[in-house]
């Protein structure tokens, strides 16, 4: 049995039954899952989740499931990497790295909020799903949905790139690409979502899909041995992930497995689209929806559902935000492959950049824990890099012709 | 048909009377749920109810006025 009380709105706090529903009624405000924690508090302790599979599932009674788990069993606990070389370069104590680049199976954080998405959907009785996306969102329904033996339609805009398009047709759902802006598609997909009776993800799934997020905060806390860093580096896209991250360092401490929280959360975002990052950085939590003009497109929300909370939980936990240009994205994408070894899509770049960004201007402090949250595989995007890269070295195929490339190497 | 949305009001338009004048051009119903108003701006989160044709007309004659005009559900293509 799980441990959901309800739904319960974060505006105006009314309460509603577990159903695929996510706006309240009365004032429109978002819905997210309540849990009865002094329950959660009695049946789960730290020795019970280390003798579990190594699966964002090894957290289950904190996720909004009824049963067992049934979609993505081999999806998170990805390594929490030590960054030694990277932090050394940048003059830093402790740094680490939440690597998302290698979630099963389609390698980005996506995986596990489907996963959560994806369960619940069985459990309400759907037989298709669907969501509107512009790349890993797409892949991770395409795949999970297979595995899982769902109906799947997946929205695209019809100017996507060939290689995300194929990273999801390979699975074979029904792929509809949508010809129109980027507000003609999210406009079409939420008339879409009101008619028909699936399981859209994140639209009438949305308070529970969103809730596989905390996971990652989970795992963080797990690998640091039971503790929570001084800092986290979150990407921002529509805001959720860092509120949820928030969310899961508060519960863990509500339920006894974490001492005091003292976490600052910061925001990253690209200049190209930016609305969270703006208002925190001008302290208000009004958020102005933008076009987006980034190459982090894995990030470019311009009208962030959860942009208010995000700079709420930011603003709780006295932490900041940052914006940075695309030039500091590729930049930042090259040091962690250099360093650490680390492919990171454009969104990892983000994340380090306002890193970097954020200690230059002395609001994380380089002698304390500092975790930043990579959460998608760089092959999925390599065309960012495109011009940005060293030539490889032609050669004939003789001895002399190596020989004379080495002395070139040799002198750089 | 009915349509969520949020507005967002530029401040030269906040004393403006601009949501009565499209409900009444377009006869269209509007239902608020949530409104502030700040120093600089106001935004409102309402139901509106209409013909299809007319809600876009409404919608369009809002964003001509400076409104912005959203999803209550934000971007929903990730």
């Amino acid at each position: 049995m799980g441990h959901v009380l309800g739904l319960k709105c974060r505006e105006c706090g009314r309460e509603y039954e577990v159903a695929p529903i996510y706006v309240c009624e009365f004032c429109f405000g978002p819905l997210e899952v309540a849990y009865d924690y002094p329950k959660i508090k009695k049946v789960l302790t730290r020795k019970k989740i280390e003798s579990r599979p190594m699966s964002l599932w090894r957290y289950k009674e904190l996720l909004p499931i009824d049963g067992e788990p049934q979609v993505g069993l081999s999806s998170g606990y990805t390594p929490l990497v030590k960054a030694g070389k990277l932090a050394r370069q940048l003059g830093m104590k402790e740094l680490y790295i939440k690597d998302d680049t290698v979630v099963h199976p389609t390698l980005s954080f996506k995986d596990r909020v489907v996963a959560v998405a994806l369960t619940k959907a069985k459990e309400f009785g759907f037989d298709t799903v669907a969501c509107a996306s512009t790349g890993n969102l797409a892949h991770s329904v395409a795949a999970h949905g297979a595995r899982a033996g769902f109906n799947r339609f997946i929205f695209i805009p019809s100017t996507l790139e060939k290689s995300k398009i194929i990273a999801s047709l390979v699975y074979n759902p029904n792929l509809i690409a949508v010809d129109g802006s980027y507000d003609d598609v999210n406009r079409l997909c939420s008339e879409i979502a009101n008619k028909y009776n699936w399981a859209f993800v994140n639209i009438n799934i949305r308070p529970f899909y969103a809730e596989g997020s905390k996971t990652q905060g989970y795992e963080i806390v797990e690998q640091l041995g039971w503790k929570a860093p001084d800092n986290v580096v979150v990407p921002c896209a529509s805001g959720s992930l860092l509120t949820k991250i928030w969310k899961s360092l508060l519960e863990l401490q509500k339920i006894g497995l974490l001492g005091d929280v003292r976490t600052k959360v910061f925001a990253a975002q690209a200049e190209g689209c930016g609305p969270i990052a703006e208002a925190i950085k001008n302290d208000t939590d009004v958020i102005r929806p933008v076009k987006p003009d980034t190459v982090a497109k894995s990030l470019a929300i311009g009208n962030p559902a959860d942009g208010v909370y995000a700079y709420q939980a930011v603003k709780e936990s006295g932490g900041g935000g940052e914006d940075v240009t695309d030039q500091e994205i590729i930049d930042a994408m090259k040091l962690l492959a250099e360093t650490e070894g680390i492919f990171a899509e454009t969104a990892g770049g983000v994340t380090l950049a306002a890193m970097i960004k954020l200690i230059e201007q002395g609001k994380i402090n380089k002698d304390e824990s500092t975790v930043i949250c990579i959460t998608g595989n760089g092959l999925k995007t390599q065309e960012a890099l495109l011009g940005h890269l060293d030539e490889e070295h032609h050669i004939e195929p003789k001895f002399s012709a190596f020989e004379k490339v080495l002395k070139k190497i040799e002198k750089k | 048909m009915k349509k969520r949305v949020k507005l967002t009001f530029p401040q030269e338009r906040i004393k403006e009377p601009v949501i009565f004048k499209m409900a009444k051009k377009y006869d269209i119903m509007p239902n608020i749920r949530r409104a502030r108003v700040t120093e600089d701006f106001g935004e409102m989160i309402l139901e509106l109810e209409g013909t299809e044709a007319n809600l876009e007309k409404g919608i369009k004659s809002l964003k001509a006025k400076g409104v912005e005009v959203e999803l209550v559900e934000g971007d929903v293509l990730e």
